[in-house]
């Protein structure tokens, strides 16, 4: 009767010392899951790298498309090196736009939208202007990096 | 000397306020408001343009508006009264023809109105003594004409088709002309009818985009693709690059409209290539006598099926994560780069080439295997954290009981 009540008991004690452990587990596991940054970058961005000056020089027509938080953007190389950063998304059906250097327009091949370089909508279906953000390369790194706020 | 300068104060106020009446003496508007019916041209004008930038009923249909017998108006050299149905386009052209004088109102307004005018069907038969042919009134209403910008005005694009209609979807009316009356019923339901007038998109075409407003006639047999290239630009510039041009020349067909048709034109399915019942391109091209079209058209069918089946599954897979309540924004926005290779796809068909059509639409195939992939995992993720909660529960429970009791233990003891 004694012998089984110390088995009994002592399994109790392996269980709750089993218990502590894996609750600390399930604490301490969060914690650490917080510690390491999330494979998904934060929606509400305010500035992201678009890509480095070098790749967009090489790019064919010299523009590159870039994720901006939920949206897609459009870096655009001007003549004498100039950079123009813009939401990419034709503001008529959602179709994504493109920099046409032979016309000098951002352009969106669904339906012939055109906009001027400041974003304006000058001809085609688009109903309002593309968003224009800011750019800002960085020589040291050669990065581009784009904004929604004041220049950075 | 006082009396004197209180004489002078009223003959000054008086003069001041009769001067509007010394100004402008309309008896036009007066008198015919007096016996018009409601709808008539003195209550319409208010609402027109050329009486906001100051013309009068004189300005145009002559007379002198500051005698009150009608038979003395009539009487005076400059009336012209009621023009001729047939007459009409002349006589608005005798300003809006006029450069100089339409500059004083607007100096960017174009003046082409009338040479364009006796280039469309309504001109030429107007020239012929046609009296039932439109005339400028029969568009933009008369005696409450609004530029084509103002959303009231009969021209503004959303109630274009409409003011269109009023004659071209009336059969007794065009009776002599032989010509269909359906097109306004095909238009509401075409994709661009539907676009423009349920949507309320103005970039969408009303009939003046397709045919010409002042100059309006039927797109001529070669100029379809010019017509529908003015929107539909890549498609138009592929198909002039393609065999397609020259085989549809010679065979006397229209360009886009031999499968997209014209007024009803719906939102193109991918159906529409291929070699299946629906496609239109077996029409033409059958396996025995023209293998290498055939075989084509099979090609890309496949091709675009294929991406279609990938990009829905890739689609349904995203969509049960979020249902699941996991994040998939990054995957959301990869379905908008397999969306984009889909629509590049479709709209390359247009070349009619496969080596064109095959790497956009392998490129949307990987892009939407990939997504896919990423969703299956993201899934796999929320069952993991499903049995990681379920088993800390039990865990967590037992822990309880176990507690409980030692608690009772030491109560015993």
């Amino acid at each position: 009767m004694e012998k089984s009540s110390i088995k009994r008991r002592s399994f109790l004690n392996w269980f709750l010392g089993g218990g502590v452990i894996a609750w600390l587990g399930t604490v301490s596991y969060p914690v650490f899951k917080f510690m390491k940054p999330p494979e998904i970058p934060e929606a509400d961005q305010s500035q992201v790298t678009a890509c480095t000056f070098a790749e967009l020089k090489a790019s064919e027509n010299k523009y590159k498309t870039f994720k901006f938080g939920r949206k897609l953007g459009i870096v655009v190389l001007l003549e004498g090196d100039q950079l123009r950063a813009y939401e990419a998304t034709c503001t008529h059906l959602d179709c994504t736009v493109q920099y046409r250097p032979d016309l000098n327009i951002l352009w969106c091949a669904c339906h012939n939208g055109k906009y001027d370089m400041t974003g304006r909508n000058i001809a085609g279906p688009p109903p309002r202007p593309l968003e224009q953000w800011q750019t800002h390369h960085d020589e040291a790194t050669d990065n581009i990096y784009v904004s929604k706020g004041e220049e950075v | 000397m006082r009396y004197l300068y209180k004489l002078l104060a009223v003959l000054v106020m008086s003069a001041v306020f009769s001067l509007p009446s010394l100004a402008v003496e309309n008896n036009c508007q007066s008198c015919h408001a007096d016996w018009e019916d409601e709808g008539g041209p003195a209550s319409m004008w208010d609402g027109d343009i050329h009486k906001e930038v100051g013309l009068t009923c004189a300005d145009c249909h002559g007379g002198d508006p500051t005698l009150e017998d009608m038979d003395e108006v009539r009487q005076g050299r400059s009336y012209v009264g009621v023009p001729k149905t047939v007459a009409i386009p002349n006589f608005c052209g005798r300003c809006h023809s006029d450069p100089s004088y339409m500059k004083k109102f607007n100096p960017s307004v174009a003046t082409d109105q009338l040479d364009k005018y006796w280039t469309s069907i309504h001109g030429q038969l107007n020239e012929q003594g046609d009296a039932q042919a439109a005339t400028c009134v029969s568009c933009h209403s008369v005696h409450s004409i609004q530029p084509a910008k103002i959303p009231s005005s009969s021209v503004y694009p959303m109630n274009l088709p409409g003011t269109c209609a009023e004659c071209h979807a009336n059969p007794i009316y065009m009776k002599p002309y032989d010509i269909p009356t359906d097109q306004y019923d095909k238009f509401v339901g075409s994709v661009h009818g539907r676009q423009l007038l349920e949507e309320e998109d103005l970039g969408a075409p009303a009939c003046n985009d397709c045919h010409g407003n002042h100059g309006a006639a039927p797109p001529g047999l070669d100029n379809i693709s010019a017509v529908c290239g003015t929107c539909h630009a890549r498609q138009a510039m592929l198909f002039a690059e393609s065999p397609h041009k020259e085989a549809y020349a010679k065979a006397k067909l229209p360009q886009c409209e031999t499968c997209h048709s014209n007024h009803d034109i719906i939102q193109p399915i991918d159906e529409m290539v291929g070699v299946g019942e629906k496609a239109f391109c077996a029409r033409c091209h059958d396996a025995d006598s023209d293998s290498k079209g055939f075989e084509t058209a099979a090609a890309i069918s496949d091709l675009l099926d294929s991406l279609v089946r990938i990009e829905r599954m890739a689609e349904a897979t995203i969509d049960e994560a979020e249902i699941k309540g996991m994040s998939v924004d990054n995957e959301r926005f990869a379905l908008k780069d397999v969306r984009s290779a889909l629509v590049e796809s479709r709209t390359l068909i247009h070349s009619f080439d496969l080596e064109k059509v095959k790497p956009e639409a392998e490129k949307g195939m990987q892009l939407a295997a990939a997504t896919h992939l990423r969703g299956l995992d993201i899934i796999e993720d929320y069952y993991f954290r499903r049995k990681g909660l379920a088993i800390s529960t039990i865990i967590i429970t037992l822990l309880a009981i176990v507690i409980w009791i030692k608690i009772k233990r030491f109560d015993n003891s």
